[in-house]
């Protein structure tokens, strides 16, 4: 790479990540309160749009699941919008589009989500009303069984859908015992048994204001969102009974598995595990990711479709994990081409290994994930979901912060050392049509 | 590069200014930004910009009037075709500039193929908004749609192909409008057929190119912090010396009243998916506001009717909702719903007592309150990206008018409940419609 360019590269990157509004040093227009009872609310003045978006979430999720409650935190949150003390389902619904906007509420992987959004004016009424139903939800018998219906239709259609059936399965590989194993929908066997008592303890060990972080994010005022908060969270006890043990430990098989199932196209998916987003060496893996992944210059597109013409889609995944992240690769192709196509794939990532990126390589892929980093963050809903997630999991509301300048410090050196680390034995599914 | 569903009417009265050729002055209020520029350079291309400071990054879209409906019937795919090779390289800019010019920078491109048009979106750090017009201007005329490209592309366009047939939703989506548009050019397959895609020749992919991407054809939109009359001057050192071509798009009928057709289709899985599809109304026709409200009252939100009486009530599907797409020629209203196979027949017949339900007693005024301000909350939402307004923007001047978005939520909030009735009265018939089904196979 020329000098030129690299300078013209940071300083266009510079802008970007600028434009986040979270990767400047302490922003103005964030701040960050903690209430009399513990629970954390970062707010972002942001007024360039009439709207306004709220993200409560918990420190609960899959990653505190055992196989037994698989499923129990997106099971409870997604039962606590179907009715409060005060209001049914359809009121909660009708309340929320009133206000011109939506609630919805979903347990992932780190974290528990109720969310919602609403023409600015009413951003008070939109706090009200995630606070009734974090503080008040129902959980009705008749509720829990409509809301079991529809997550066991979303965990079948997962296992009839041919990618995600095929991430499934491998993250099974990749992570063994490890409640990283499954997705958040929860096991189809856990959500079958899960009843009202266990749905009501575990509200009661994870809506605690010592796990909470509410993030405000639109056209409001802090002072005024700060008072709202306190007066309408003030009822959320401080802390939990609930404590957390420590996960098993992830154990990849490093095994190649194959799944047959009728489809128009194979797929192809090779992962490995990586480092969690506290450890050091977690910028060089996601920049490894970028090299493969990211783009049209990213090895996989350049050479299995570009050059090759054997994919339209394909890719490389690396989640945010407080615990041990990922790194899967994956592609699908016409089964005629499944073999040349894993070939493909598997000698891309043996190449990471073997040889060194580049400058330009490397600079490559840190321009793409710092550019990426900064758009995802820049509609409300985002920089809402971002503030609450990276605060509720322990890290900070402006660990994207850090997180950049860590990524741009990242060298050419610190990628082969995690290529060395992490890039051995890939686990592989490969799911194809039966032979005819 | 990808290949969006049809889209429904975006529901963007907005701050544009009226078709002036003159600079209009900004805005009073800075966090909204300017009132966005339209100018039509001398060739006809036209140019939309809007100064807005929202954050450093700036949307560069080109639009270009040629979609599937303006295939004849031996070129199925050449507009979505055309759309991933003008990836590929132009005369002057060698293969692999979109990585140099817009991902190296931080910044995003992609493109999108519908019935109506062609879009190119891209987004990046505002200082190569003027770099990013030229780029788009040069793919526009320039791109070289070499052989050895052509013939490698056709592998990763049927690719694409057959991971549409993989996904259920997009494929009961394209299959019912197959159904519903039946022999009209809205009822063909966007990304084409495998048959004509093996067999194109460049010949054939360059004629559509010169016919087509012409400056009549074009819409420049530009949004973000940016200097318009910089973005101006940059569009007409580029775009706007292109030699008028002389094309004037054909008008495209109206497709004859809707059919009932019944189709029912095996696909691997234990679950079912239905289409249920209606003619509505074309884009700029006087009833498109009051279709919107309706199909948004029908299903487009928790609390709307029939995701409270199927999923909720009788617990019949696992979800169901409703889509109104308005089309330059045509409009479509969808109905589709994820169940159990056994639970078909139920429920389509469930759907059809609703919609009797509304032709018969209309909607509550608390009802149309809610869409309408669901309405102005999606606009509002639109407009907090660079992206958003100018996509709103491109695709108002690109098939329908600035100046009826102007209008448009003005002219949904004067909609009365007894419009919609109506409205439902001559576009539901229970009787008349399209109807797919995805089942799993017998056993």
């Amino acid at each position: 790479m020329t000098p030129g360019r690299s300078s013209a590269m940071l300083a266009s990157l510079a802008a970007l990540v600028a434009a986040a509004g979270t990767a400047v040093a302490q922003p103005p227009s964030v701040t960050r309160h903690v209430l009399p009872n513990g629970m954390a609310v970062v707010v972002r003045e942001n007024p360039v749009a009439p709207v306004v978006t709220a993200s409560l979430q918990v420190r609960a999720g899959s990653r505190f699941e055992t196989a037994e409650t698989a499923g129990i935190t997106n099971f409870l949150v997604r039962t606590m919008i179907r009715g409060t003390a005060r209001r049914s389902g359809t009121q909660v619904a009708e309340t929320a589009e009133d206000i011109g906007g939506t609630l919805d509420a979903s347990g992932e992987v780190e974290s528990a989500e109720i969310r919602g959004e609403a023409l600015a004016r009413h951003w008070e009424e939109l706090l009200g009303l995630i606070a009734e139903v974090a503080l008040e939800p129902s959980l009705r018998g008749e509720e829990i069984e409509r809301e079991r219906r529809l997550v066991l239709s979303q965990i079948k259609t997962r296992a009839e859908t041919p990618f995600s059936l095929s991430l499934d399965t491998l993250l099974r590989e990749l992570y063994g015992s490890h409640p990283y194993a499954w997705h958040s929908l929860g096991l189809k066997s856990a959500v079958e048994r899960l009843g009202r008592a266990q749905l009501a303890a575990h509200y009661r060990a994870v809506f605690r204001a010592d796990r909470a972080v509410l993030a405000v994010s639109g056209q409001v005022s802090r002072e005024r969102v700060v008072r709202a908060a306190e007066r309408l969270f003030t009822k959320l006890p401080r802390s939990g009974a609930h404590e957390v043990g420590a996960a098993p430990p992830a154990a990849p098989s490093g095994e190649r598995r194959v799944l047959e199932r009728p489809a128009q196209q194979a797929q192809i998916l090779a992962g490995y595990l990586g480092p969690g987003l506290n450890d050091p060496a977690y910028p060089a893996f996601r920049v490894l990711g970028a090299v493969l992944g990211a783009g049209t210059a990213g090895r996989l597109f350049a050479e299995l479709r570009e050059r090759r013409g054997l994919a339209y889609s394909l890719g490389a995944l690396t989640p945010f994990r407080t615990g041990p992240s990922f790194l899967v690769t994956y592609l699908g192709t016409a089964p005629e081409n499944s073999a040349a196509a894993e070939a493909g794939l598997l000698a891309e990532l043996e190449k990471l290994r073997r040889a060194p990126v580049s400058d330009e390589e490397l600079a490559r892929a840190k321009a793409y994930l710092l550019g990426s980093f900064a758009l995802d963050r820049r509609t409300n809903a985002r920089q809402a979901w971002h503030l609450a997630f990276f605060e509720v999991i322990g890290v900070g509301w402006d660990f994207p912060e850090r997180y950049a300048r860590a990524l741009e410090a990242v060298t050419t050196a610190d990628v082969e050392a995690v290529a060395q680390r992490y890039l051995n034995r890939p686990s592989i599914v490969v799911l194809q049509p039966p032979p005819r | 590069m990808s290949c969006p569903a049809r889209l429904a009417p975006v529901l963007l009265a907005s701050l544009l200014g009226s078709a002036c050729s003159a600079v209009t002055p900004s805005s009073p209020n800075p966090s909204e930004g300017s009132m966005p520029t339209r100018r039509i350079l001398v060739n006809g291309v036209r140019v939309v910009v809007q100064e807005f400071h929202a954050s450093d990054v700036v949307a560069v879209q080109l639009w270009v009037g040629v979609g599937a409906r303006d295939e004849a019937s031996s070129e199925l795919g050449l507009a979505h075709y055309l759309e991933h090779m003008l990836f590929k390289g132009t005369v002057t800019r060698a293969p692999g500039f979109v990585e140099r010019e817009v991902e190296g920078v931080g910044g995003r491109i992609n493109a999108g193929t519908s019935l109506d048009y062609t879009y190119y979106h891209t987004v990046l750090p505002a200082p190569r908004a003027i770099p990013a017009v030229e780029m788009l201007a040069d793919m526009s005329v320039n791109s070289t749609l070499s052989e050895k490209t052509l013939d490698l592309e056709k592998r990763v366009v049927l690719e694409e192909m057959r991971l549409g047939e993989d996904n259920p939703r997009r494929r009961l989506s394209r299959q019912l409008y197959e159904l519903l548009f039946d022999g009209h050019p809205y009822g063909r397959p966007v990304i084409g057929t495998s048959e004509l895609i093996q067999v194109l020749t460049r010949e054939t992919l360059v004629g559509f190119y010169r016919r087509h991407y012409v400056p009549e054809s074009f819409v420049l939109v530009v949004v973000g912090p940016i200097i318009a009359s910089e973005v101006l001057a940059a569009a007409e050192r580029t775009l706007g010396r292109l030699p008028r071509s002389g094309l004037k798009r054909l008008p495209l009928s109206a497709p004859d009243a809707g059919r009932s057709a019944r189709l029912e289709i095996e696909r691997p899985g234990t679950q079912a998916y239905l289409g249920m599809a209606w003619l509505g109304p074309k884009l700029d026709h006087a009833d498109t506001p009051v279709v919107d409200l309706l199909v948004s009252i029908l299903g487009q939100s928790r609390s709307s009717r029939l995701p409270q009486m199927l999923r909720e009530r009788l617990g019949l599907v696992s979800s169901v909702s409703t889509a109104y797409s308005a089309l330059e020629a045509a409009g479509a209203v969808t109905v589709t719903a994820q169940l159990e196979p056994a639970n078909l027949a139920r429920a389509e017949a469930q759907i059809l007592r609703e919609l009797q339900r509304v032709r018969e007693r209309g909607v509550t005024d608390a009802e149309l309150r809610r869409a309408v301000t669901a309405a102005e909350a999606r606009y509002a939402f639109s407009t907090e990206t660079a992206e958003g307004r100018a996509y709103a923007f491109g695709r108002a001047e690109t098939v329908w008018r600035l100046e009826e978005e102007l209008a448009y939520v003005d002219r949904l909030r004067s909609v009365t409940p007894a419009q919609i009735r109506s409205a439902a009265r001559r576009y539901l018939d229970p009787e008349r419609y399209a109807r797919l089904a995805f089942v799993p196979p017998a056993r």
